[in-house]
């Protein structure tokens, strides 16, 4: 067995049973491992019309062929499940260590069915499994947790787990593993919880052995060549991290500022930014499993008020706590993004969530006696105080803690929700980059920037650049970027590694790990075939139409390199369609299904 | 005309934002920050071919140069200019 392990873990929780079982080869050849792999095993055992909290969903662990190799930024793993937060199919992916371990112990991935009648966590090591009693570790935050089992296992285990938002129903709480790490999105911790699962903790002496070592070796040496001479590969990312996007996306128009209300040009935005974090508060950067590239942030809040010490933040929470909500206090936006991870939930959503407050606060749609204080944009202390409360499910982050379109429609308002499929977009406004608009409403676990990443070749340049304001082309490159997204986060690496690396490298890796002598496009193939697989799914689980939100495709921006501009979705979507081969309704045909061999 | 520089555009020039002239266009632009900055500038903007390099970013009141008209692109008092390198994030 090369690349993969060739095993995987099922976990029936509601019997306290463990079972190990060969992995299913021939999906994971058509299907690779990690976010495609874990997919297939949920949609061929998951009823897609399940409660996502209930004992009938599963939640999976899943490695890719690469985690735990010596492949470029290696280290990846996902966690699938029907998702909480949108009712699709959920799957997050997450770096750190903790995936690489899981392979060391011998396994692929894991599958939890059912739930366990009290709080159990997973104990692994090596060939030693066990379900142990967590009723102590209830209520502890992730940092707790994974301190904890530390002491208890040794300090090499490896720890996955989740926070109290989880067990208190908040819908977007996260799988953290090595404290700061997140499969954040969509509320695969939510589920977790649901099944009374606090953690996982992980030990492995093995190795993960390759088809070819010294072809992936040559091809080794080649990627990570070409990802350290790369502009941002080699020193961009590592020396400024990813929230160093503020000003060129400020700069560009492209800024989603006040819940998306105010444009997209966020006057206080360098305040925020890459280069003033990296001036103030940043200790040093960090790097996870096998990455030359060591984007993460230690960053420290000396004193003041919200003095603490942690990790990030990054793009996307540094937007959805800063212009979003009209904030420009870094160390404001450090400490909230601080907690989120302490306590293990998504800040992008829970940032979005509180900007969209603030719209119907300052509307007053929200009476001040439901929040507790007046609440407005551009304060500071609000968002760390709003985020403690959700953290800590008191007050009114009893309400924050369901998202932005359930709070926005409690109030009678969900058109003001900036969501899509009930998940929070992140930090691009669909009317200054067309084609993220479209990312925006076609991914498929809601509003999400990382399934299609158009921001690279719209804004940045890579790998060619194109014009963010025009809609041509933009259907067929995003399919591109979304069916090779899919095969990255099956492969078990880092979506960064596309900064500096293409299918090319990409393939070769997955070719000598594995053993095969498939050509890139029947490698890229498997994208594709993991991106209509998930579709389906969504389908049969009867998920809304793709759209965004009225305020993208009505309200022109008003200033900047886009002013005037809404997203023109309309133009686009049903080229996309026809692009993916799927009818005027964007439900694939048979015969897309068929020439796919799902 | 208003110039912005960011991220490591900033150590090079030893400031965040200068107020100058405005050149006529973008090349003429590129030929002031190499006469005020030097050769490290020169190194930053263009590759050895005289290519201008990925690792020059230049907007025009928000818009890449390469949707207006390249170097030649033509710059006005009361535009606002923003130099980046290369990066990314997300």
């Amino acid at each position: 067995m090369n690349g993969w392990k060739g095993k995987i873990l099922r976990v029936d929780l509601e019997a306290g049973t463990i079972k190990k079982e060969a992995l299913h080869m021939k999906d994971a050849h058509d299907y690779v491992g990690g976010r495609g792999l874990g997919s297939k095993y949920l949609v061929d055992e998951v009823d897609p019309a399940v409660d996502p909290l209930s004992p009938e969903n599963k939640l999976i662990f899943m490695a890719g062929p690469l985690t735990g190799t010596a492949a470029a930024s290696g280290g990846r793993y996902e966690v699938i499940a029907k998702a909480p937060l949108t009712g699709t199919i959920g799957a997050a992916n997450s770096g750190g260590y903790f995936g690489p371990e899981l392979k060391y112990a011998g396994y692929d991935g894991i599958i939890f069915e059912k739930a366990s009648k009290k709080p159990v966590y997973l104990y692994i090591n090596d060939g030693a499994v066990e379900l142990r009693d967590a009723a102590g570790l209830w209520g502890k935050t992730v940092f707790e947790v994974t301190d904890t089992l530390q002491d208890e296992c040794g300090e090499s285990f490896k720890v996955a787990c989740i926070g109290p938002p989880a067990e208190n129903g908040c819908l977007f709480s996260g799988v953290m593993n090595d404290k700061h790490r997140a499969a954040g999105r969509g509320g695969m911790g939510t589920v977790m919880a649901s099944k009374n699962l606090k953690a996982v903790a992980v030990r492995g002496t093995g190795s993960v052995t390759v088809a070819r070592p010294e072809k992936f070796m040559d091809a080794i040496v080649d990627a990570r060549a070409k990802l350290k001479a790369h502009p941002v590969g080699g020193t961009g990312l590592g020396a400024l991290g990813t929230e160093v996007l503020v000003n060129i996306v400020n700069e560009s128009g492209g800024l989603p500022t006040r819940n998306y209300r105010d444009g997209a040009y966020f006057d206080e935005a360098d305040a925020t930014g890459g280069e003033t974090l990296a001036a103030t508060y940043l200790v040093r950067n960090k790097g996870c499993f096998g990455c030359s590239i060591c984007c993460g942030r230690v960053t420290k809040i000396p004193d003041g008020p919200y003095a603490s010490v942690g990790e990030g933040p990054e793009y996307e929470a540094g937007w959805a706590y800063g212009a979003d909500c009209g904030v420009s206090d870094l160390a404001a936006i450090c400490k909230a993004n601080f907690l989120c991870n302490e306590y293990g939930i998504d800040p992008i959503t829970l940032g979005a969530t509180i900007a969209c407050a603030m719209e119907l606060s300052e509307m007053g749609v929200i009476p001040e006696s439901d929040i507790g204080f007046p609440l407005r944009f551009g304060d500071a202390k609000a968002i760390v105080d709003l985020t403690e409360m959700t953290c800590k499910d008191e007050g009114f982050g009893k309400t924050l803690k369901l998202g932005s379109y359930r709070l926005a429609e409690k109030y009678g308002h969900p058109e003001l929700s900036m969501s899509v499929k009930k998940q929070e977009m992140p930090a691009y406004d669909g009317r200054a980059l067309q084609g993220m608009g479209l990312e925006y409403a076609t991914s498929n676990r809601g509003g999400c920037h990382v399934r299609g990443y158009l921001t690279s070749p719209e804004i940045l340049g890579v790998p060619v650049k194109v014009d963010p304001l025009v809609t041509e082309g933009k259907p067929a490159l995003l399919k591109l970027f979304q069916d090779l997204t899919a095969l990255i986060d099956s492969l078990g690496v880092c979506l960064f590694t596309t900064f500096g690396l293409g299918l090319p490298e990409l393939a070769a890796q997955y070719r000598e790990a594995v053993g095969t002598d498939e050509t890139d496009e029947e490698i890229l193939f498997k994208g594709e075939r993991i991106w209509n697989l998930e579709k389906q799914f969504n389908i049969a689980a009867g998920v809304e139409k793709d759209t965004l939100p009225p305020r993208l495709l009505t309200e022109k921006l008003p200033k900047g390199a886009a002013a005037g501009k809404v997203n023109q979705l309309g133009d686009m979507l049903g080229e996309y369609y026809d692009v993916r081969g799927w009818d005027k309704d964007g439900i694939p045909t048979a015969d897309k299904i068929e020439a796919l061999g799902i | 005309m208003l110039m912005k520089f960011f991220a490591t555009y900033r150590e090079l020039t030893g400031c965040k934002e200068l107020v100058i002239p405005a050149p006529p266009t973008a090349q003429a632009l590129f030929d002031e920050l190499i006469r005020r900055y030097g050769p490290a500038m020169q190194k930053k903007l263009f590759k050895s071919d005289g290519e201008l390099s990925e690792d020059a970013i230049l907007l025009v009141n928000g818009r890449h140069i390469s949707h207006i008209a390249g170097l030649d692109t033509p710059l006005s008092e009361g535009d606002t200019v923003s130099l980046f390198p290369m990066v990314a994030g997300g």
